[in-house]
């Protein structure tokens, strides 16, 4: 067999690489750019001393399906740790430490955002239009040896459950764990920002 | 104190089968613990704070310790043989000398459980200094052990002017500039902040050293990897007894891995406050080159592997897949760490595709990626090699074929079965990293099932990694006077070690200078946007179990 033989199909695979990785690179820039699908998000400083005197953990509605919901993690809770959402539509959200790195997940949802002590992260979520019911919510970030008790829940209540077709299609939760929620306990955290 | 190459090959190869042995004990444990509602036996039952502390010895074992020797230990014994030069024995020496301290020194601080920290450490939390200060000693020393390795390759490029760099030495070399790579920003960020955080309670920037850390994570997996593509280069034509498709696409290939292994680590990062879009979208590219190499590799293996077939008498579309020499054990573990390897690669590409990975960040699907690729890698790929060994490092026989066939096959079956339940949880939002996943009953019933498959799969890794280090430890110990005898590296050469020169590809000190421009180009925006921003610190946090 000659040396050289075949070495077309080396170059032709060349050419096949270059084109999957620029495909993929132009693809994910286009979601980017064009959809503005950026999972990154902005983190404003904060002193880790001052935490629990200056963010103030809670749920306000800014308006009508417009809510800002400040978030305080620590070893090992969130707080809040159930949050009530009616008809939302977006959800602004600024999540912060007052310890080590947690990660907030909200199962079944594309939410899902590190939570670095001395930073607020803030993002927005556009709940999906069909989201409705009980989350759980969980740090997936090792937080220290009580982290996997760390929950929370979220709760989507719909008035108006009626969705046209369209909706439908195009917002389908990932996941789709929405109901399988059924137990109907949470856990209350007592005096975790009282320190 | 100075040190024979083989001595040193035989004591890290050996090292790093025990770690092997303890390693994977607590990743069996682990898997069965955070299987939801399963009673567990007595013995395998452990509590939170155990869960992690042996999480912790399991990831830092398993995915820094054992390449780090078992590499080391493989450049030594190849080496020499291949260059005809020797390595510097003082060096061996100092370097063995520090690997093991440091080694020894963090492996007794997690197992004492003062380094509850996991193998990614992120501060605040803090561990003991020796873990600390052993992990920087272990790192260290591999350096001391690449000043050899690149004096023994100076010295035979100075005597073999011309001559093209056999493709094994320029995998390790290429191994060895990975390594230096990614070592250098964690050296930097453990002596800079995580020592003083652990002895003097220094504050530190938790989004600075979180991307020291990446800086250095990802870059790792390549030092984990490398050799295994280097010997899939140079070890599968030799037992096939062709020359390999194409060296040049080979170099081609090992110096994309030196160019763009290390400027992706924002990918670990793509959920993190604080970093431009910008930046994580120019990791994410980096990343995509990056796999490059590996599609390259596998069209240049399997090629190899059809042409010799093809000569063999295999015809038509996959009859030169029957005329492989698929009995011997080598060039089993070979090809089938290599097919695992494409399977775990290409949900990598899932997770680097930045808004996709939203969904799979921290979850289950991330081990599930990460053990198809590396736990494949390393325990197949290093016990393959490891086999090889045996007849020219150790002057040993292979105790027996039956139980290298059985780890080969039940290791990859349970890596399979484990590996798909772990992305099935993960895309349903199951996290990484918990000791127990029921959440108070509140768990999605849809994790359960596949959790309990997982089980399964764990099982079964574990038994082929018990087949592993029996052939392994067992062929030392009694395969001087029985077991097969089965072909090494020295056999069958019709290609000769030393190839053509190709002044471009030959040329590593260019294209080492071209890999550290494109990682300061690629690092010093978001380190600008760190720091322009004013660092905010934060006081350290323990975590030990007292």
């Amino acid at each position: 067999m000659e040396p050289n033989e075949g070495i077309i199909y080396e170059y032709v695979w060349i050419v096949i690489v270059a084109a999957i990785v620029a495909g993929l690179a132009a693809s994910l820039a286009y979601y980017g750019i064009a959809l503005d699908l950026n999972p990154a998000c902005n983190a404003t400083p904060i002193d880790v001393d001052k935490v629990l005197q200056e963010f103030k953990p809670g749920v306000k509605e800014l308006g009508p399906g417009i809510y800002q919901v400040d978030i305080l993690a620590g070893q090992f809770f969130w707080n809040p740790n159930k949050i009530v959402l009616k008809d939302p539509v977006r959800v602004e959200f600024r999540i912060t430490s007052k310890d080590v790195v947690h990660g907030f997940e909200i199962v079944g949802t594309s939410v899902n955002v590190m939570v670095i002590p001395g930073y607020i992260a803030e993002f927005s979520w556009e709940p999906p239009k069909n989201a409705e019911g009980r989350y759980l919510i969980i740090c997936h970030e090792y937080c220290g040896i009580g982290h996997q008790e760390m929950k929370a829940e979220l709760i989507i209540e719909r008035t108006n459950t009626l969705l046209d077709g369209a909706d439908i299609d195009a917002l389908e939760v990932t996941g789709g764990d929405i109901g399988k929620i059924t137990e109907p306990t949470y856990i209350e955290f007592e005096g975790v920002i009282s320190g | 104190m100075r040190l024979d190459e083989d001595l040193f090959a035989k004591i890290t190869v050996v090292f790093s089968f025990i770690i092997m042995a303890v390693g994977g004990l607590f990743g069996l444990v682990q898997a069965l613990n955070r299987v939801p509602f399963l009673e567990m036996p007595g013995l395998l039952e452990v509590s939170d704070a155990n869960y992690y502390r042996i999480l912790t010895c399991h990831g830092v074992c398993l995915a820094v310790a054992i390449p780090i020797y078992w590499i080391t230990g493989l450049a030594a014994f190849l080496s020499p043989r291949i260059l005809k030069v020797g390595l510097d024995k003082r060096l061996l020496g100092l370097s063995l000398a520090m690997m093991l301290l440091g080694g020894v020194m963090a492996t007794i601080v997690i197992l004492a459980g003062k380094a509850n920290v996991l193998y990614t450490f992120y501060a605040p939390m803090k561990a003991h200094p020796g873990f600390y200060w052993g992990a920087a000693l272990l790192i260290l020393g591999s350096w001391v052990f690449i000043a050899a390795f690149v004096k023994q390759y100076l010295q035979w490029r100075r005597q073999n002017p011309g001559v093209g760099t056999p493709i094994a030495i320029y995998g390790l070399l290429a191994t060895f500039i990975v390594w230096i790579e990614a070592t250098t920003p964690i050296v930097i960020t453990v002596l800079k902040d995580f020592i003083p955080m652990s002895m003097f309670g220094k504050h530190v920037d938790v989004l600075e050293t979180r991307t020291w850390f990446w800086f250095f994570g990802h870059a790792l997996v390549y030092f984990w990897l490398l050799p295994v593509v280097t010997m899939w280069y140079y070890l599968i034509p030799k037992k096939l007894g062709v020359p390999l498709f194409s060296e040049s696409m080979a170099k081609v290939a090992f110096i994309l891995f030196i160019l763009a292994s290390t400027p992706v680590g924002l990918h670990h990062q793509f959920t993190d406050p604080g970093l431009a879009p910008e930046y994580k979208y120019m990791h994410t590219v980096l990343t995509l080159i990056v796999a490059s190499p590996s599609m390259l590799t596998g069209f240049n293996i399997l090629a190899t592997m059809e042409r010799a077939g093809r000569a063999k008498g295999g015809n038509g579309l996959l009859g030169w897949l029957a005329k492989q020499p698929w009995k011997d054990p080598v060039y089993l573990g070979l090809v089938v760490s290599m097919i695992i390897f494409g399977v775990g690669g290409i949900t990598g590409i899932i997770n680097a595709s930045y808004q996709l990975n939203m969904v799979v960040h921290n979850t289950a699907w991330v081990p599930g990626h990460f053990h198809m690729t590396v736990g494949n890698m390393v325990v197949i790929g290093y016990t393959a090699t490891t086999y090889a060994m045996l007849a020219d490092l150790f002057k040993r026989k292979l105790i027996s074929k039956t139980t290298a066939y059985s780890h080969i096959l039940l290791w990859s079956i349970g890596l399979f079965i484990f590996s798909l339940a772990y992305y099935y949880v993960g895309l349903h939002g199951a996290p990484r990293r918990t000791s127990n996943i029921e959440y108070g009953g509140l768990l999605p019933q849809s994790w359960v099932f596949p959790m309990e498959i997982s089980a399964i799969g764990a099982i079964l890794m574990f038994a082929g990694g018990v087949f592993a280090v029996y052939t392994v430890l067992g062929s030392l110990l009694f395969g001087k006077s029985r077991g097969v005898q089965i072909p090494g590296f020295s056999i069958g050469n019709p290609h000769p070690e030393a190839t053509t020169f190709n002044p471009l590809l030959e040329n590593l000190k260019f294209w080492v200078i071209f890999a550290a421009l494109l990682i300061i180009v690629a690092y010093i925006f978001p380190f600008y946007e760190i720091f322009s921003r004013g660092l905010s610190t934060v006081p350290p946090v323990a975590t030990g179990l007292g």
